[in-house]
Parts: C-alpha cells; structure tokens; sequence
C-alpha cells in the first residue's frame, strides 16, 4: 500500500506505534534487570548455588537497607567518591595537557611513550602498594591510583582527537590570519571534543577501578575496605551492596559525562 | 564408652586404608591462603616426602583469600583448607558449617613490632601511640584488640593508621610508632633493613607477640562437614598425614627447605646454600636416628642455623631463617591439638571487636581433636 492510500485515522497510529516503540526502547533496560533479579530469586529460591556464594535478592535488599539506615554506605560510598572526583581531576588534566602537547609535538611521542606505555601495561594492582608507600596512607595515594588508571584513555582520546582536525580547516584558519589560542578555541578543540568525551566516559568507569585498588591495598574507610571488612565477617549480602553501589557510582558518572556530551555537542547534531 | 568405640573403629578403618597401599590414590585439593611460601613447608614436605600418598592421598595445594578458602570448604568444593581459627568462628556465626580438626600453628603468629628507642616496658604506654595494621580485619586486627585489651586499653586509646601489607617500609619511615605484623617474618625483614642503614633512625625492634599475653586458636585444618558426616576416616587419614609432614619439616627445616623450592619460585637457591643444606639434612637425619627428645631437636635447629651463618651469606639465608622462626610457632608436645581455653579467648576477642554482635557463636562444633587424636595418638 502507498503512503498516500493510508486513511486519515492511519496517521495517529503511526505515532502511537512509534511513541510505543520509544517507549519500550527505554524501559527495556529495566526490564533486563528485573530479569536477571527474578533469575537470580529462582537461582537461590531453588538452591541452585549455595546461599553461601550467592545469597538470595531479599537478604542483598535487607542489608542495603541496614546499610542505608546506620550510614555505612554512605559514609564509604563518600570516601571512595571523593577519591574518585580528584582523582579524575588530576589524571584527566594532566592527560589532557600530555596527549595535546604529544599531538602537537610528534618528538615528545617518541620521549614519553616508552614511560607512559609501560606504566599502562603494569596492573596497577602490582605497583598500588608502592603508591601507599610512596604517597602515604590516607587519601593521598588513592586519589594518585585513579588518577594513574584515568589518565591514559584521556591521554590516548585527546592525542587522536586533536591529531583528527582536519588540516584544511587549520590552514583555512591559518590564512585568516588566527592566532594558536583561536585556533585551538574555535578548531582544535570543537573537532576533538567528541574524541575527548568519549575518553572521559571511559575514564569515569576506570575511576572506581583506582580508587577501590587503592582501598584494597591499605586504607580505613571507602567501598573497597567495606568489600573486605564485609568479606572477612562473611557477610556476603553486604558484599554484594558494595559491589552494586560501585556499580551505581560508575554508571551515575557514565550518564552525567553521557549527558555533558548531548548538551556540548549539541551544535554538532544540529549542523549534521 | 560411645567415644572409645569410635575411636576404635576410627583406628581400625586408618589401619585399613594405610595398609591398603596398592589402592589408587584419591585426589584431593587444599586450599591455602597467601601466596607459595616457605611457610607451607609442612605441605611441600607432605607431598615431596610422601606422606599424603601414604595415607592414600594425591594433593594438590592452591592458594586463595581465606574467606574464600572457607567459604569453598563450606559448600564442598573442596575437602580440605587452611584458615586461622577467628575465620572459623565467624564463619559458623554466618551459617557456614566447617570443622576445625587439626590446629597447625600452636601459637597465634601476630605481634607487636616497635623500634627498641621507644622503650616500651609496659603496653599500657602505647595511648596515644601510631599503630599500624593491615585493616581492621583479619589476625592483625584481632591480634591487635587482644593486646590493648590485655593492656586495659581500647581503640580509641591509640591512633590505628590502615596500612595494608606494608609494616617494614612505613615502620621505617616512621609514619607510624609500632606495626602489627607476622611474628616470624616481618620483625626479621626489618632488622636487616636496620643492619644495612635502609630503616630510618630505626637500629633495632622490640617484638610482643600476641601469644606471650594471650593464648588465641590459630591457623589450622578445616574440614567439609559432609565429609566428616559420610567418611570420617578420610578426615582422619589427612590429619595424619599432615601431622607426619609437620613433623618432618619441624625436625628437619634442612630437608622442608628443599622440598620447598620446587613450589616457591622466589626462594633463595644458589648451588652453595642447596649443597649446605642437602649436608645439613643428612646430619640431621643421622642425629634424629637417636630418636632426640623435642628439646634436643630445638637445640639442634639452632645448630644448624649458627652453622649455615658461617658458611652462607645472611641475606640468601633470610627465608631459611622465616621458616625456622615458624616451626618455633608449629612445635608444640602434642601436634594439632587445639584447647577450648583459646577458641573462647578468640571468641571474646571478636565479641570485643564487635563482629559477633550479641550471638558470640556456638563452640561446641567448631573444632574437634578426635581426628589429631585418632590418627596417631
């Protein structure tokens, strides 16, 4: 049938079918979830796995809200947080700063990459407990973990996006005569922002990584001490709160750097 | 009269198994904790020397986190593990159904270390003091409340510095005025960092060990409920034939040294140590031929360290020095038996810790000496 033969009543339902459509998109993420708790409620209701390894959604439900109404998550979760945000400060700057000079300056490349390369390629859940020796107990040496775990998908995006520009346009730019902070304001860093957002989504989840390696390794309080202390008093429902809390941190910042990336390329979907 | 039977059936059943040598060894796995280290000697002397074959076993050894060891052994995954005895007790206050049959360490491995300048005559001066421990879980941690209980203090009478695995290094960088730490390890690595200069103002530690004020159940044997419930016997074989191997590497670390170094890939082993030592496990063997009392045999570890130092450079011979300062641990009069005084102390201890709330957990299940007691007594 053609699109002109359709009767006047057809076009309503066109939209309803795509508004559904919409509609079924966005809550099928829920959907998976409540999936997976309704499996995991028959796993342990049925004794599939010993409650011991997986206890049942209602016991994780229970403690979280222990957890919630004594402080304890909050107060770990604010720890590991605060960690995780200077962190990401530190490691994003810096490789922001490394990854443009290195796109700028090819013969730095050459300089740093053995270093930056090696560091990357080491887990840094072998060399954690030399930052705690280095950088003391407290926060210091967790807020450095994460910035050593976010720095170098930052370093890496921030290197391709800027390497990206399309050199026309800086000739064009250069024979109107604009200055390098022009350049880079209204060229450089437009084109590479995309590159770059996508470097920081990645750095976010990597953050939590840091920060509770970091915890592991030697502190008093954050999720990864409350992981142990939890693990050590078998108390496996709590165990997996604090799992699902650094879950909730890392998927939070994912959407806030995701929601940052739709308002600051607003334009460019609006010229595409 | 019920005891004394099964006691004899047990017995007889262990007779039976041993005697029936042609029989096709069982696997089995035990779990450790930690990583390789010459601190499992007695299970790299169990099987090099043959004692888990013996007793119809082929072992083999992997190492995890201890709740993780426990919690395998708790649902069966595997039959045997290693956990020290507060991990015990607080997993059965969870609803984890493991016995304990055979305590390994006779005295709890955790100490005090602090530099010999602070002059510490009594713990009561440690108010106010930097402390250093792993976390607050684990030995250290209870280690830890046991000795300011003793001392009539709390935690809020010192200032606890989370260090992780760390005590030599912040100890010496004198972030802290005393650390926690393994009694036969750590207080050794720091006296030789002093010896080369590398420790700070730090020329000598002072070591209070938990056990000198305390006696707390330690490392041991824990065992899979269900295989106590449907073969008791095996329980009992693989407590002998543990408590052989202990044996062995308690009479002769020469000999438990060598047998390590086929599993630690770390250990010192340069051709001159490995020839002294192979010289030292035969003198050794000849000496126990005159069945020396255990005294005797402690004297004679002695020897054969003051020996090894005139011929041995003392940094190679650091972790045959660690393995010596254990057995001091694992000695005792009677091998793998654990008395109700020390698990209550422990349990108190975690009462006091606050990781039993109001139920402190029932003992009466959580070890038994039967199997140490049948499988050769």
């Amino acid at each position: 049938m053609a699109e002109s033969d359709l009767t006047p009543f057809a076009q309503p339902e066109k939209s309803r079918a795509i508004a559904h459509g919409a509609i079924l998109r966005r809550l099928s993420p829920l959907a998976t979830v409540l999936v997976l708790i309704l499996i995991w409620h028959w796993i342990t209701d049925w004794r599939l796995v010993s409650r011991i390894l997986i206890p049942p959604p209602a016991d994780v439900l229970d403690s979280l809200a222990a957890a919630l109404a004594d402080g304890t998550l909050a107060k770990h979760s604010t720890t590991t947080l605060g960690e995780m945000m200077w962190g990401l400060l530190f490691g994003v700057s810096i490789g922001l700063a490394i990854g443009y000079a290195i796109a700028k300056a090819p013969l730095l490349e050459y300089i740093l990459s053995p270093i930056i390369v090696a560091f990357q390629s080491t887990p840094i859940v072998a060399y954690a407990p030399l930052l705690i020796i280095i950088f003391g107990t407290g926060p210091s040496s967790k807020v450095v973990t994460t910035a050593v775990i976010v720095f170098f998908p930052t370093l890496v995006n921030t290197i391709v996006g800027i390497r990206g520009v399309s050199p026309r346009l800086r000739d064009l730019m250069l024979s109107l005569n604009a200055g390098r902070w022009q350049i880079f304001r209204n060229l450089e860093l437009p084109s590479a922002l995309p590159v770059i957002l996508a470097g920081l989504k990645t750095s976010t989840t990597l953050a939590v990584i840091g920060a509770v390696v970091g915890e592991f390794v030697g502190s008093g309080s954050g999720l990864g001490v409350l992981v142990i202390s939890a693990r050590s008093q078998y108390d496996t429902p709590l165990v997996y709160v604090t799992v699902f809390t650094m879950t909730a941190i890392a998927l939070s910042l994912y959407s806030l750097v995701a929601l940052l990336e739709w308002r600051v390329l607003l334009w460019q979907r609006r010229s595409a | 009269m019920l005891n004394l039977i099964r006691i004899i059936a047990l017995f007889a059943l262990l007779s039976a198994a041993i005697s029936s040598a042609q029989a096709p060894l069982v696997e089995e796995r035990i779990l450790l904790t930690f990583v390789p280290n010459v601190q499992f000697a007695p299970f790299y002397v169990g099987i090099e020397e043959g004692f888990f074959a013996d007793a119809g076993f082929d072992v083999t050894l992997e190492h995890l986190q201890e709740p993780e060891v426990l919690d395998l052994v708790a649902v069966g995954q595997a039959n045997f593990g290693i956990v020290s005895g507060e991990q015990v007790i607080l997993a059965r206050s969870r609803g984890r159904d493991v016995t304990y049959i055979f305590e390994w360490f006779q005295q709890y491995p955790v100490a005090l270390v602090h530099s010999d300048a602070l002059e510490l005559s009594d713990l009561e001066q440690l108010r106010g003091l930097k402390v250093g421990i792993p976390g607050r879980f684990g030995a250290s941690y209870s280690g830890l409340t046991t000795l300011l209980s003793s001392a009539g203090l709390t935690e809020t009478d010192i200032e606890i510095k989370e260090i992780g695995f760390n005590a030599a290094e912040v100890l010496c960088l004198g972030a802290v005025d005393a650390a926690m730490v393994y009694a036969n390890n750590e207080p050794l690595q720091i006296r030789n960092l002093a010896a080369a200069g590398d420790c700070g103002e730090i020329s000598d530690v002072e070591v209070v060990t938990v056990a000198s004020q305390v006696d707390l159940v330690s490392n041991g044997l824990i065992v899979f409920r269900n295989l106590l419930d449907a073969a008791p016997e095996s329980a009992a074989r693989m407590a002998f034939a543990f408590k052989a191997a202990l044996q062995s590497a308690i009479n002769n670390p020469a000999s438990a040294y060598l047998a390590s170094l086929k599993y630690v890939d770390t250990l010192p082993s340069d051709e001159s140590l490995v020839a002294e030592l192979e010289a030292a496990a035969e003198r050794q063997s000849e000496f126990l031929a005159s069945n020396p009392d255990r005294a005797a045999v402690a004297e004679s570890r002695a020897e054969m360290l003051q020996l090894l130092t005139t011929q041995i450079d003392a940094g190679v011979l650091t972790q045959f020095q660690v393995l010596l300062n254990t057995i001091g641990l694992w000695d005792a009069d009677q091998l793998g038996v654990s008395d109700l005084a020390s698990w209550e102390a422990m349990r108190d201890t975690l009462g006091l810790m606050g990781f039993l709330g109001d139920d402190l957990g029932d003992l009466s299940d959580a070890f038994s000496n039967e199997y140490v007691l049948d499988s050769g007594e």
